[in-house]
């Protein structure tokens, strides 16, 4: 009952004019940026995350959560229409969606399917973050600093195994950025390292230009491709009265959705895993339940069990987040650099320390779905207009922004210039196929893992014994061991046709 | 898949990110050993312990991603997604002449209507939604102190 009074409180923090006007821009933003083939909820957050400066963190905070969370939302819209996931947690979406859309000429019903499971989804993911939220910060305050270097090393390690087909690249990846990241000042003694002789450098490299170039300029760099494709248009326009469903598609969305919803919930909770995941493993799991038509040929059922798992686990991905300290996707990792620049530091301390914003933010998602419903609705007869924006009319907006966000940040060239270098590096990545989420979710929490680290070998008198002997930890490696194992077990699987061996698409 | 996906596999690009990466892990943890020191009897680990135990992962798997980069397609880098390196990097320039709100306005006038050929209305009313966006939010709202450049600072004085 408590978290309920909390959550009632964290409400009346919401619904002032300055948070509740934070939500919707947040939503509407997050629709637009997940609806564009292209951006993302990671270049999305990004790109924003300078505009936030002039709020208080809790606003902040509550605006950017609320784009992350109706990016879900967008990123069905061009899946439906156009057959290109707006966001990538939307790639099982086209699947149903886009047939829906086409051969059964019903582009409205699919974005309302899309639009509910979503909801439904969402909700699930959010009241069960509203309880085992505090429950994981309980256990979090029992960890010292051997089990939270275990933890740390779990999240990063996972993140990047998991991400990706290549682990040795999602491994390289996650070690460059905990190296970046050691860059500046030491964080015990105060005394400066890795600086090259660069005054800028004492500093370190600043966590904004550095994502905002990362992950929004080779965003751009890679649009450049895309400029001159025209997406095919399922419909000159859509109408509200088009989009509404029948008695039988509402019932036939219900049970799809809060499995989705439930395993989405899960899911998210696993650092790595994501909404991406999530929305796959819902999409699986539905083939093994009833559906009134086929997977594939434009299925209620498959609409609702990939919308509701993605949001599921958007909302999921925030319990780790705010009790813990540890991001669950690239996205999520944003978020927290965000909350680290204003100040905060999430973890286990901070449903005790900062109850406002921990609750404020956990009943600002309550709303954002809420808004997020409303207003993809409404946007529904707008949809084929926006969504014909040209690429290149996006490519000089995007750099701009890029520019001109990462100047503000520093008030400095040097912000710039780290941006423009850090798009630069994020665009040959992404060309040899490495993941970036696991460069991002390293940046960020390496300082705690230093930090943790160094304290747990100060204890221990230099001594790895003390990571086995404690229970916490010692499951955590025993949980690092079986992810690192995993590639080699699920090799000799395959060699000996026991599994299937994933194949690009 | 795009048309620039059709790779071939072999000896080329793929090698260099692990080049660089074990480059890179083998200066940090010379750096680490040399300069700020890994460990302490009294006060235990020093500034260089946690980039030296990184670094030396890296190096590892720098050498592992290296093995496995000859299966690897080679990747294709179109010549035409340089030019927005090409237009970022102009914007830098001209900040450094101009100051940064001209530059950006003289990029966007230009890529609109000379690069990617769209009609004086198209740019004009996409230059105006991004100048909107600029001198709106930045500087008004956040009151950013943009640069003004070489030329307008002599101007000025």
């Amino acid at each position: 009952m408590d978290n309920l009074n909390f959550l009632l409180q964290g409400f009346q923090i919401v619904f002032s004019l300055q948070n509740l006007a934070a939500t919707l821009l947040g939503c509407i933003l997050g629709l637009i940026i997940g609806a564009m083939p292209g951006i993302g909820s990671l270049a999305g957050c990004a790109l924003l995350l300078p505009l936030t400066y002039k709020f208080n963190p809790t606003t902040a905070i509550i605006m950017l959560g609320g784009l992350y969370y109706s990016n879900m939302y967008g990123g069905a819209f061009s899946a439906i229409l156009f057959n290109i996931p707006g966001d990538t947690p939307a790639i099982m979406t086209t699947l149903d969606g886009y047939p829906m859309a086409t051969k059964k000429k019903r582009p409205g019903q699919a974005l309302s399917i899309s639009n509910i499971s979503s909801f439904v989804g969402g909700l699930i993911g959010m009241v069960i973050l509203t309880f085992t939220g505090p429950v994981l910060a309980n256990v979090g305050l029992s960890f010292g600093p051997v089990e939270m270097t275990a933890l740390l090393l779990f999240a990063m390690t996972s993140i990047g195994w998991l991400v990706g087909e290549n682990p040795v690249k999602g491994l390289m990846l996650t070690l460059f950025g905990m190296l970046v990241a050691s860059m500046g000042m030491d964080t015990l003694s105060g005394s400066p390292r890795y600086d090259f002789g660069n005054v800028y450098l004492l500093g370190g490299v600043p966590f904004t230009p550095f994502v905002i170039g990362l992950v929004g300029f080779s965003q751009v760099i890679m649009l450049m491709e895309q400029r001159n494709i025209a997406p095919q248009l399922v419909a000159d326009k859509l109408t509200l009265r088009d989009s509404m469903l029948s008695k039988n598609e509402a019932k036939r969305l219900v049970m799809p959705s809060i499995r989705g919803g439930l395993l989405g919930t899960f899911v998210g909770v696993l650092p790595g895993a994501g909404a991406t995941a999530a929305s796959i493993m819902s999409y699986s799991a539905q083939k093994y339940f009833k559906s009134e038509e086929p997977l594939g040929t434009g299925a209620v059922e498959g609409i609702a069990a990939c919308e509701s798992a993605n949001n599921g686990a958007a909302a999921g991905a925030f319990a780790p987040l705010l009790a813990l300290g540890i991001p669950g996707s690239g996205t999520g990792a944003v978020l927290l650099g965000g909350l680290m620049l204003w100040g905060l530091n999430p973890g286990p301390l901070l449903f005790k320390n900062s109850p406002d914003f921990a609750w404020g933010l956990i009943a600002s998602l309550f709303l954002a779905n809420f808004i997020a419903l409303t207003v993809s609705w409404g946007v529904i007869p707008f949809l084929i207009k926006i969504l014909s924006v040209p690429t290149k009319l996006l490519i000089p907006c995007i750099t701009v922004v890029c520019i001109v966000g990462s100047y503000s940040t520093s008030n400095s060239m040097y912000g710039v210039i780290v941006m423009f270098i850090s798009g630069i590096l994020g665009y040959i990545m992404q060309k040899f196929d490495y993941s970036y989420a696991p460069l991002l979710l390293a940046f960020v929490l390496s300082p705690m893992l230093e930090s943790n680290m160094r304290k747990a070998f100060i204890i221990s008198r230099g001594s790895v014994r003390i990571f086995l002997e404690k229970p916490i930890s010692l499951a955590f490696i025993i949980a690092i061991a079986c992810i690192a194992l995993f590639p080699i077990v699920r090799y000799f699987l395959i060699k000996a046709g026991l599994m299937k061996k994933k194949t690009a698409k | 898949m795009s048309e620039y996906s059709s790779r071939k596999k072999g000896f080329g690009g793929n090698q260099i990110m692990p080049i660089i990466f074990a480059a890179v892990a083998a200066l940090f943890v010379w750096m680490g050993l040399k300069k700020y020191g890994f460990w302490h009897p009294a006060k235990g680990p020093l500034p260089g312990f946690y980039p030296t135990i990184i670094g030396a992962g890296l190096f590892v798997m720098s050498v592992l991603g290296f093995i496995f980069s000859f299966k690897d397609k080679k990747p294709i880098f179109p010549r035409e997604n340089w030019w927005a390196v090409i237009g970022g990097l102009s914007i830098i320039v001209g900040t450094f002449i101009i100051g940064l709100i001209p530059s950006v306005g003289i990029y966007v006038i230009v890529w609109l209507r000379w690069f990617e050929g769209c009609s004086w209305k198209v740019t004009l009313i996409t230059f105006a939604v991004i100048m909107a966006i600029v001198i709106g939010c930045f500087v008004l709202w956040l009151q950013v102190p943009f640069p003004r450049g070489v030329m307008l600072e002599l101007i000025l004085k």
